[in-house]
């Protein structure tokens, strides 16, 4: 079988990695060996699309239709997004998940996100040599039910069976565990580009038990970028503030600017207005600091509750690990400081720490690290919405999974033909201030009301997403359920997803033929041009002439997106110069018998 | 009502004798809980209200070893949610029986005591204690800030805290005692925990509310 790869998915960048014989690695991009590939996703207007460090830079030029944090809408709805979110993006005023309106077309963010993977197991494929159909994928630990399951259908439609979703810290501290063997403690501190997580575990011969869990999932940099970038902007002439390639421009340099203050004092920003001006100026660290002290105290008292949810003080923290870029930021380092005490533990790449934990988890899932065990909780109590609008509690929130329970009903009404469950997931009281994951019907034979008795489990299993059975008490038969997801993706969507994603998949073979085909274009085309230079004068009367129109119409089918038109190019310039490269190489294995003294031939 | 088996229980994968285990000895299969399986028996601990942390810690990672799904990830559909069943049963028994006051509630259930709605009501030896921590919080929620009061409301969070563990230990050398004399079961017993397990998820919820007031 092939092998399991971990995917770190984040909201900035993605990475891959595998278990290997010596510990876990990152699976690097074939053709440029980068080891973070930027979740941006550019849709271009003859429908192509573009991953990576390539769309980030379409971000510009087209804002709208460039996705950059994807990762913040999945399993979201339209009233859960942000005027923010409107000025950056478009979304359709529609009901149950959220579609982002992209060249005129409506896509959701399990779609978008699917893009990312896909280009990630391009990457796995080429480094590992065979094809890559598994995959372990992490998720913030406070990622809710239906921010799980959009992560697992992006995995599906990039053709990826996910065997696992596991907490982003959790994975950290797998591969924190594997390098250092500790016993004790743990507190990890995740804050990535979008979203903030604190897990307090407890390491001991090999299990890896998270006691609490606390985050924000819409908490960053990227709002550090965008604090700094409002800033730049308002002092900006207001005709020109709100152009959103001013916006997106602004936020680039915000965000390099973020970079440069984690090591100096202070950062120039310079940026080319669209009416032909220029703007400068700088920014020190202190007003940056100053910008973002709110949402950086904002992780410090998640970090205090997760403390108490484990029934610890700081003083019983071993160690602390700090996960993710934004940790970075010597404001963020200090939190971590002031709340538990000691200077954070920054040996591991904090980019690539959570990529190298689901390589990790990828092992123990098929049996290549037998002896670590990783025992999570789930981040957000889970209930049903009862009588008046209430929030009743099944599951507490930091309730080790798999976890199950139990609750009978009944009906209401004189022949009631079925009983609608609610379930939700949240902290609060009242059932409309949590957020509502799906409504289940299970149907019942009409009798009258109070007499039928279901027994509903709810059973939420190791990824943390939930699935609900129900059974009739008095007969003891299972019934069936029909689930209708609040925010995810129906079965039917799913489907016709698939099939589409099936087509794309060979629209993105044909993408890669047409790359490979150009790198091959370019390595022919530049050593014909060096070789002409260099030996010129070994060409016969009128060669120069057809090596040159051979060069011209592969340069040309280069530039075109028929790699077949491209290949053809190509073995025509391969033909017409080979009589003059092998007098290239005869005339250098002359050049080499002519230095040489003759004994030795 | 299903009868107890006793004697064998064949492994519903490959047939060799499991005599209960969670998972098979011979092939590793987790195996359906058993019909009469209490939270101790998951654990593999007699019915007792006096535990041994380090113990139950040992048994529990032992058992998710055995159970965890991480560990049936390759096998079959059916053992898959074998071991997701098996694993949730665990969960539990550690997660009630570490707390010595659920595992405490719990083993009333066993002996069909129920806390009941009574459990809501203010349990007498506490009224004075209730009524005035209250009238503090309603306090501080209508004065703003007042540094005095604060004080007196953090005063009370500390006794809270102080009297149930007090309490806690209370319980716990009682129940060494029940055990030890064999009564564990008689009524009078089972009413004099009734009456102290009330009294401490009151002082519980109390301290919550305070929690919530001081940390406004």
């Amino acid at each position: 079988m092939s092998q399991v790869v971990g995917i770190d998915l984040g909201t900035t960048n993605s990475l891959v990695a595998v278990l290997g014989d010596d510990g876990p690695r990152v699976l690097p991009d074939p053709a440029t060996g980068a080891r973070l590939l930027p979740s941006a996703v550019a849709f271009l207007p003859d429908g192509q699309v573009v991953v990576g460090r390539q769309a980030r830079e379409l971000a510009g030029a087209q804002p709208f239709d460039t996705v950059l944090s994807v990762k913040r809408f999945m399993g979201l709805g339209v009233e859960h997004v942000t005027d923010d979110d409107r000025r950056r993006y478009r979304f359709a005023e529609r009901e149950g998940a959220l579609r982002l309106v992209v060249q005129g077309r409506e896509v959701t963010p399990p779609e978008v996100s699917a893009h990312v993977l896909r280009e990630l197991k391009r990457w796995a494929e080429a480094a590992l040599g065979d094809a890559v159909t598994r995959a372990v994928i992490t998720v913030p630990a406070y990622f809710n039910d239906s921010q799980r399951q959009a992560t697992r259908d992006a995995g599906r439609l990039a053709g990826l069976d996910v065997l696992r979703l596991v907490n982003e810290p959790t994975a950290a501290s797998l591969a924190y565990g594997l390098e250092r063997g500790d016993e004790g403690i743990v507190a990890v501190y995740d804050l990535g580009g979008g979203t903030f997580d604190v897990s307090i575990l407890k390491l001991r011969g090999g299990i890896f038990e998270v006691l609490a869990t606390g985050g924000d999932t819409r908490l960053g940099g990227d709002d550090f970028d965008a604090r700094l970038a409002d800033l730049l902007r308002r002092e900006l002439p207001a005709e020109i503030r709100e152009h959103p390639q001013v916006r997106a421009q602004m936020l680039a340099f915000a965000e390099r600017a973020k970079w440069s203050l984690s090591e100096g004092e202070q950062a120039e920003v310079a940026l080319a207005l669209p009416n032909g001006g220029e703007v400068r100026r700088t920014v020190t660290r202190a007003q940056f600091e100053a910008l973002i002290a709110p949402l950086v105290d904002r992780t410090g008292v998640v970090c205090r509750q997760a403390l108490k949810d484990a029934g610890l003080k700081a003083s019983d923290v071993l160690q602390v690990v700090a996960v993710g870029g934004s940790t970075r930021v010597p404001l963020v380092r200090g939190q971590m400081q002031a709340v538990f005490g000691r200077p954070p533990l920054v040996d591991l790449n904090p980019d690539e720490v959570v990529a190298l934990g689901a390589g990790i988890q990828a092992g123990i899932l098929t049996g290549g690290q037998r002896d670590m065990l990783l025992l999570d909780v789930v981040p957000l109590s889970l209930g049903i919405e009862t009588m008046g609008a209430v929030f009743t509690r099944l599951i507490d929130r930091n309730t080790t999974i798999p976890a199950a329970a139990r609750e009978t009903f009944t009906t209401a009404v004189d022949d009631q033909t079925s009983v609608d469950v609610h379930v939700l997931q949240g902290e609060r009281e009242l059932a409309s201030d949590n957020r509502s994951l799906a409504r289940f019907t299970i149907p019942v034979e009409p009798q009258p009301a109070g007499v039928p008795r279901l027994e509903v489990t709810f059973l939420i299993d190791a990824n943390g997403i939930l699935s609900v059975t129900a059974a009739d008490l008095r007969t003891g038969q299972a019934r069936s359920v029909e689930v209708k997801p609040s925010y995810g993706l129906t079965d039917e969507e799913m489907e016709r997803m698939l099939e589409e994603s099936i087509d794309f998949a060979e629209e993105d073979v044909r993408q890669r033929q047409v790359r490979e085909a150009r790198v091959d274009a370019d390595t022919i085309l530049n050593a014909t041009r060096v070789q002409l230079a260099k030996h010129g004068t070994l060409l016969e009367p009128g060669e120069g002439q057809r090596i040159q129109e051979a060069v011209t119409a592969l340069q040309v089918a280069r530039d075109g997106e028929d790699y077949v038109r491209i290949r053809d190019a190509y073995d025509v310039l391969s033909q017409t110069t080979e009589p003059f490269a092998r007098r290239i190489m005869d005339s250098s294995l002359m050049s080499a018998v002519e230095g040489r003294p003759l004994e030795d031939l | 009502m299903q009868t107890v088996v006793t004697g064998e229980r064949p492994c519903w994968r490959c047939r060799v004798d499991t005599a209960g285990a969670l998972v098979c000895p011979g092939c590793e299969a987790p195996q359906p809980l058993a019909s009469d399986a209490d939270l101790f028996r998951v654990l593999g601990l007699p019915r007792s209200l006096v535990i041994d942390a380090a113990d139950l810690e040992r048994r529990y990672h032992a058992a998710s070893r055995a159970v965890h799904p991480d560990r049936h990830q390759m096998a079959d559909a059916h053992a898959g949610a074998l071991a997701v069943g098996a694993s949730a049963a665990v969960n539990r028994a550690y997660r009630t029986l570490r707390d010595p006051i659920a595992r405490a509630r719990y083993w009333l259930d066993l002996h069909d005591v129920r806390l009941g709605d009574d459990n809501n009501r203010v349990p007498p030896a506490l009224a004075a204690l209730v009524f005035e921590t209250q009238e503090k919080l309603e306090e501080l929620r209508g004065a703003n800030g007042d540094a005095a009061l604060r004080q007196e409301i953090e005063a009370v969070h500390a006794d809270l805290a102080s009297r149930i563990a007090g309490f806690e230990t209370d319980l716990e050398t009682q129940v060494v005692t029940w055990e030890r004399d064999g009564v564990s079961a008689a009524p009078a017993t089972l009413a004099d925990l009734k009456r102290r397990l009330s009294e401490i998820s009151y002082l519980r919820s109390l301290l919550d509310d305070v929690d919530a007031a001081v940390g406004a």
